[in-house]
């Protein structure tokens, strides 16, 4: 597999590359700022394409390096457009040692910050929805969800503990 | 002024039109003009500051595309390049030219319809291209090289055309020095330049203002087109900062170029009877011409029939340069025959580019 870089004067530069399976994939930075990403399976005669802005190009790249998993802290917020003023805010936290061998119930959590765990992954594996008296270890990685004040006590009251 | 801002007004309601119809707003700006201009309502006349406009128009147009003249980027260019542009240029100016000649124009007419007929438009294709999201196919890159080869051969063609009025000789010492006193300034004054430009006051837009406006007043000064002068202090200010001058330019072109395609359509004189056969009769053939340059290339360079079909597809359109070529050599029957023929190669070809797979599926059976 090699990517090859292709100069489009007037429009931007390609980056084009086939995969293992024969499939091609081209993405074009254009001079605009806009990123236009095409998938063209194996045989096929017309390319599939999205065009994306340079914030989902980022998250996208982002998935695919795994950086979700890794990273120590991703951030998703949501507004709901129907609902005035409700921001929710979704983050990821490494557990660190001195959270270890403690359980979601025992650090009193959702009681405590407002903060819900909607997720744990260890060793690539989910846990989704994960019961109070699950413990963590050293190295999880917890979703977690609620307000914008409450994520912030959640950091100090919690992970900062 | 209230003449330019109801051509403005009625270019901008015109454009919302032709994008939201995903349609190149370039034929529209040209109709609106033919509409309220002399061969229409008449509302609108051409004066002296609307020429002056439309005249600025052409000029940031033509240093756009300078600056995507990167002298060394054209010549570490291969064969291919080569190739596939001189069978666009062969085949469209030759079948342009034999066209014009037995329609009864004259031969320098003839040149100067061919010289529109060959040349696409740049902007449109680019805008198809993305639009109709076809940049994973090898054969958009041709298509886009092309159009950067077009751009050049368009500098040779009104070289050819201009000599019509100089001797050949004398033209030709007067341009080699003006472009190699601009490559020498650029590059004597290279990181003035690009100081001035990192600056976010008001210095670098003067600047590349007052640069374009002394390319065109040097030119007419010297007696040389100023369309080759602008074309090359562009290519010159390339090997500077291209990105900022495009940036710092596009305003300016964007508004006076709308403003030069409008003025082109109300100076139009559609009153020749015998005119509109014979310019139905070019357009029909521009598209057949383009369909069978691009087979043609596509045959050479892509050894596939589909390649062609899809790469004379994306050619069809012809605006600005025709449009360019047509204001400042046509005769008043060459401006309103490369008129019609810019407004429906765009139309068609925007649908025949839009619809390229089906048209490939359904012609490759005959072949």
């Amino acid at each position: 597999m090699s990517i090859r870089s292709i100069e489009l004067p007037g429009i931007g530069t390609k980056y084009e590359l086939e995969t293992e399976k024969g499939d091609k994939i081209a993405i074009v930075f254009m001079d605009s700022g806009r990123i236009q990403l095409y998938i063209l399976e194996k045989g096929g005669e017309t390319p599939t394409a999205a065009e994306l802005n340079a914030w989902e190009t980022r998250r996208i790249g982002s998935i695919m390096t795994g950086a979700i998993i890794e990273a120590e802290r991703e951030v998703v917020e949501i507004a709901f457009s129907a609902l005035s003023d409700l921001r929710i805010s979704i983050h990821t936290y490494i557990i660190s040692k001195n959270l270890a061998g403690k359980s979601i119930g025992e650090l009193a959590i959702r009681r405590r910050t407002g903060v819900t765990i909607i997720a744990v992954s260890r060793k690539g594996k989910n846990v989704v929805n994960p019961p109070p008296l699950f413990s963590f270890e050293e190295g999880d990685v917890v979703v977690a969800i609620g307000e914008h004040d409450q994520i912030k006590t959640f950091e100090s009251e919690i992970l900062g503990a | 002024m209230e003449q330019i801002a109801l051509a403005l007004f009625t270019c901008l309601i015109l454009a919302i039109v032709s994008k939201s119809l995903s349609l190149p707003p370039i034929p529209f700006y040209i109709i609106a003009g033919v509409l309220l201009g002399n061969s229409g309502l008449k509302i609108i006349s051409p004066n002296e500051v609307f020429h002056f406009f439309s005249q600025l128009g052409l000029i940031f147009l033509l240093f756009y595309i300078g600056l995507e003249l990167k002298p060394e980027r054209i010549m570490s260019r291969g064969s291919a390049f080569m190739t596939s542009g001189l069978i666009d240029l062969n085949v469209n100016m030759l079948i342009g030219f034999f066209a014009a000649l037995a329609l009864g124009f004259s031969y320098y007419e003839a040149f100067v319809v061919a010289s529109a007929f060959y040349i696409s438009s740049s902007a449109m294709v680019i805008a198809s291209l993305i639009e109709n999201k076809k940049l994973i196919l090898p054969e958009s890159e041709t298509v886009v090289w092309l159009m950067i080869f077009e751009d050049i051969a368009l500098v040779f063609l009104i070289f050819i055309i201009s000599t019509e009025m100089q001797h050949p000789f004398v033209l030709i010492l007067k341009v080699i020095a003006v472009v190699c006193l601009l490559f020498a300034i650029v590059k004597f004054v290279k990181r003035a330049l690009l100081k001035i430009l990192q600056r976010d006051d008001e210095l670098p837009v003067i600047l590349t203002f007052s640069a374009v406006l002394s390319a065109a007043f040097i030119s007419s000064y010297l007696g040389i087109p100023e369309v080759l002068t602008v074309i090359a202090l562009g290519s010159a200010l390339s090997t500077t900062n291209p990105r900022a001058f495009e940036r710092i330019s596009r305003p300016f072109k964007d508004v006076f170029l709308i403003l030069f395609f409008f003025f082109f359509g109300i100076s139009i004189d559609f009153s020749g009877n015998l005119f509109l056969m014979q310019a139905l009769i070019i357009s029909f053939i521009a598209i057949i011409s383009k369909l069978l340059s691009g087979f043609l290339v596509g045959r050479t360079l892509h050894r596939s029939y589909p390649a062609g079909i899809e790469i004379g597809a994306d050619t069809i359109g012809r605006g600005e340069f025709s449009i360019a070529i047509a204001a400042i050599y046509g005769s008043e029957i060459v401006s309103a025959t490369v008129t019609v023929m810019v407004i429906l190669t765009s139309i068609v070809g925007s649908f025949m580019a839009k619809y390229s797979s089906k048209i490939k599926v359904s012609l490759i059976k005959y072949i």
